[in-house]
């Protein structure tokens, strides 16, 4: 029997940035089957997919549905043949109703009326078949984002998909909307539905998937049953080298403490308390992990640090020092590092130069001006030592940066702060959204400051991430300290309890 | 890099030249209307625009002189623009500036050199105090700097009529006009019959030191990096504020410069309805010159040189009204404003050729 989806031969060149995206690839999909499409940034998945919901023309290749060979050239060519897309980013008006959302362009109408009423029952009926439950008359911008993404899904089902292209799913998702996705995915397969799952995560494609195709420089490295294979040889074909999953480190030299919270209470950007009473240390040459469900006070306690935001209570000590009243400036000057969560909004320039954006946080040291003047030769020499020394591939000094992969974005952002020997790093999300190689970078680099002697605090929601590199774990949750646990004896669960808001105490107290 | 320099520099002036060439041939349309010959009437317009007959009836020299308040005022908007601020007030700032320049034209009496110096100095301080007062109302209190700055311009151009009817005013004459202003206020022009002068060679001097403030200085690249990007400023530690009310300070300084160049080299006092929308000229000068100073200053000289060649060509000469000027720049900025079009076909063009190259290179090397 023919797959239910074929690609043969796909090439695709980019002119603007010189790249062969996708050197003669081929794929199959068959039908009911959840097929995961890995590889590191700018691998070409994308790009391949693109060309498959007609969204990028192919300079060459073939694609075959149920054996035959079908066209696409537009979006609209790829729904008529049954290839849907759930986008990484949503496509969704946020005034809108979920039924509008679903109907958008199909509305049933009579004589040019639409009703909402006829509306809502399809996607009610709709909702039933996949058991996928919605309320069709909840507006978007009022849902949580797994609910969002629902909808999309939905919206491509409506459309009469048989195969779903999912582009990077769980990116946006908390691990409990992760595992309602694996749930959805698994149903929809069992129900005939092929499933084309991006991702860079090799546990969800452990988990979900039952064929996968490795990626790696445009080139199809090849496809193996998930059953037969294993997260490092997966690893090994991602990045075409063995990867160092666990960092291997050294045992902790703790040194004084570098950075102290007293009891201090930070409001969000409505005023409400989101970290209330919190107190901590971080050690010089110590590694402090903070664990916890996003959105439990994490991006308001890492502004607080940093000095972005001001705090409503408490004192912060840094090197001994009572910072609380000082500026980024002058926390930056003392020796303050801090890799934010958001690379493109907070961490980066898109707009301006590599040079500009590697001198944010110290053009007013000496080293780069003087006299009010900046000092073009040694911001281009700095620029040329930190390409260089994190070997960032495709930076040109000079040059802009927006071209950048999202690996080679966040090592400039860690190349930046970490090459002013500082001593005191925030690291928020040090590794969101980055391939298996460029964590296995960011992870080494947060070691080596460590083991140099800096203190580091390394605010993560990956548990995996925590576990491996920490010494010492607090749990965030809604807003305050959960717990304190030694990183060599915390377990995984221990820490999923206190995420959840739960407590060790009766444990302890039978220990 | 020497290549890559002049392509970057190419594409940042490939649109406007564009959006240039597509007002210049709409325009050829209304001319036919008009039933004048098209040919002779660009002929007309490119003389009296640009060209130079003879030393005392050079066309240029005339347009150079008009460029001169759009350069300023047009670099001031650059500096706002650049920083973030989207500032509106030049007209204002520099309605104040030759408020200022008018009045201690005659009120003060100086050796010539100082008396000049004296007076654009002072000038220049009321066009940066009256920057300032957006600035720190947005910094402060939050205040929309484009509201707080039209506000201001009407404030402005009202203070200035008042001025001109009461206590600045000369002479008990129908119109109300400031006494002339002392002969050693007034700024050297180069040649017997035009106003061309010094006040042009203080605007290229603005022109690259705006350059070299933006892109060279700390300052400069403080102001930009707010301007560019907040929270990647905030992150950096940048004093965005601070930053952010220097660039207004600044920016009024340039827009009251223009206003004393104004005064002291061409008008030599301050009459009813000074204000002729000079500070907005210079806001389509900023928006046109791609926010660059470079691009200002040549765009302030096509727009003066096109409005002079309509207004002395071609309704002279042709009996063409001359708003026909003012109707080919609104084209131009509506095709600079539609930039998407070139930006879209330009790339298709180009990867098409590229494509060509491409494969060309590819088939020799098999």
């Amino acid at each position: 029997m023919a797959s239910a989806l074929e690609m043969r031969g796909t090439q695709k060149y980019f002119r603007s940035t010189d790249v062969q995206a996708n050197d003669n690839v081929n794929l199959s999909v068959e039908a009911g089957e959840v097929h995961a499409l890995v590889g590191e940034n700018g691998a070409g998945k994308t790009t391949l997919m693109n060309i498959l919901y007609g969204l990028i023309k192919p300079d060459a290749g073939e694609v075959f549905v149920n054996g035959e060979k079908v066209e696409i050239n537009h979006p609209d060519d790829a729904i008529k043949n049954g290839i849907g897309m759930v986008h990484q980013h949503f496509k969704l008006v946020p005034s809108f109703t979920i039924a509008e959302n679903i109907m958008l362009g199909i509305e049933p109408n009579s004589a040019g009326f639409i009703s909402q009423v006829s509306e809502n029952k399809a996607v009610k009926a709709l909702a039933e078949k996949f058991n996928l439950p919605v309320d069709p008359k909840a507006r978007i911008r009022d849902l949580p984002v797994g609910m969002q993404q629902r909808v999309e899904i939905l919206k491509v089902l409506q459309r009469e998909a048989k195969i779903l292209i999912l582009d990077e799913p769980t990116s946006v998702l908390t691990p409990q909307e992760v595992k309602e996705l694996e749930t959805v995915v698994r149903q929809l397969s069992k129900m005939g539905y092929s499933i084309i799952f991006i991702t860079h995560k090799l546990l969800e494609v452990m988990n979900v998937a039952d064929r996968v195709s490795v990626m790696r420089n445009g080139k199809m490295v090849g496809t193996v049953k998930v059953k037969d294979t294993n997260i490092p040889e997966l690893a090994h074909m991602m990045v075409g080298r063995e990867v160092l999953l666990r960092v291997k480190k050294k045992k902790i030299k703790k040194g004084k403490p570098v950075f102290e919270a007293n009891n201090i209470s930070v409001a969000d950007v409505n005023g409400l308390a989101a970290i209330s009473h919190v107190s901590f240390k971080v050690h010089e040459g110590e590694i402090l992990g903070v664990a916890g469900v996003s959105g439990n006070g994490q991006t308001e306690l890492v502004e607080a640090i940093s000095g972005m935001r001001g705090i409503d209570g408490g004192q912060i000590l840094h090197e001994g020092q009572d910072v609380t009243k000082t500026t980024v400036r002058e926390r930056r000057d003392a020796g303050v590092a801090h890799i934010p969560e958001d690379r493109m909004g907070v961490g980066l320039n898109l707009e301006t130069t590599l040079d500009e954006n590697l001198i944010i946080s110290r053009y007013n040291m000496s080293e780069f001006s003087k006299f009010g003047f900046l000092l073009g030769k040694s911001i281009r020499k700095f620029a040329h030592d930190v390409v260089d020394a994190f070997s960032i591939k495709a930076a040109e000094p000079g040059e802009g940066i927006s071209k950048l992969s999202g690996g080679n974005l966040q090592k400039v952002v860690v190349g930046r702060e970490l090459s002013g020997s500082p001593s005191f790093i925030i690291a928020n999300q040090p590794t969101r959204g980055l391939d298996v190689g460029s964590i296995e970078f960011v992870h080494k680099t947060l070691i080596e400051a460590r083991d140099s002697g800096a203190g580091v605090l390394l605010v993560s929601v990956e548990l995996e991430e925590i576990l491996s590199l920490a010494d010492r774990i607090v749990v965030l949750y809604n807003g305050d300290i959960q717990g304190e646990l030694n990183a060599s004896e915390a377990k995984e669960d221990e820490i999923g309890i206190l995420m959840a808001g739960g407590s060790l105490e009766p444990a302890g107290k039978k220990g | 890099m020497k290549n890559k320099r002049f392509r970057k520099i190419f594409d940042a002036i490939l649109i406007p030249a564009l959006a240039i060439i597509s007002g210049l041939l709409l325009m050829a349309i209304l001319i036919a209307i008009t039933g004048q010959p098209i040919l002779e009437s660009y002929k007309i317009l490119l003389q009296k625009g640009f060209g130079c007959e003879k030393i005392g009836n050079c066309a240029i020299l005339s347009t150079l002189e008009r460029a001169t308040p759009m350069i300023l005022t047009g670099l001031s908007a650059v500096v706002a623009f650049r920083s973030g601020m989207f500032s509106i007030g030049q007209e204002g700032q520099y309605l104040m500036g030759s408020v200022v320049a008018a009045w201690l034209g005659y009120a003060i009496h100086l050796p010539s050199g100082v008396h000049q110096s004296v007076i654009i100095i002072a000038s220049m301080l009321a066009g940066a105090l009256y920057g300032y007062i957006p600035g720190v109302l947005k910094v402060r209190l939050g205040v929309n700097e484009l509201l707080a700055t039209i506000v201001l311009n009407t404030i402005a151009m009202l203070f200035t009529e008042y001025m001109v009817q009461f206590p600045l005013r000369g002479d008990k004459s129908t119109t109300a006009h400031s006494p002339i202003i002392d002969e050693t206020a007034e700024l050297m022009t180069f040649l017997p019959g035009s106003k061309w002068g010094v006040g042009f060679i203080i605007a290229i001097v603005a022109v690259v030191v705006i350059f070299i403030y933006l892109w060279k200085t700390k300052s400069g690249y403080e102001q930009r990096m707010a301007g560019q990007a907040t929270r990647f400023a905030l992150y950096g530690g940048v004093p965005s504020k601070k930053a952010a009310i220097r660039a207004m300070i600044i920016s009024g300084a340039l827009a009251g410069l223009a206003g004393s160049i104004e005064v002291l080299g061409v008008h030599r006092r301050l009459m009813t309805g000074f204000s002729v929308g000079l500070g907005f000229d210079g806001l389509t000068a900023a928006i046109l010159g791609q926010s660059h100073p470079f691009g200002v200053l040549i765009v302030s000289i096509l727009f003066a040189g096109v409005k002079l060649g309509a207004q002395l060509g071609l309704q002279l000469k042709l009996g063409i009204p001359r708003e026909l000027g003012g109707t080919i720049i609104g084209f131009i900025i509506l095709f600079v404003a539609a930039r998407k079009f070139y930006e879209n076909n330009i790339e298709r063009i180009r990867g098409w050729f590229k494509s060509r190259g491409h494969k060309k290179a590819k088939g020799e090397g098999n």
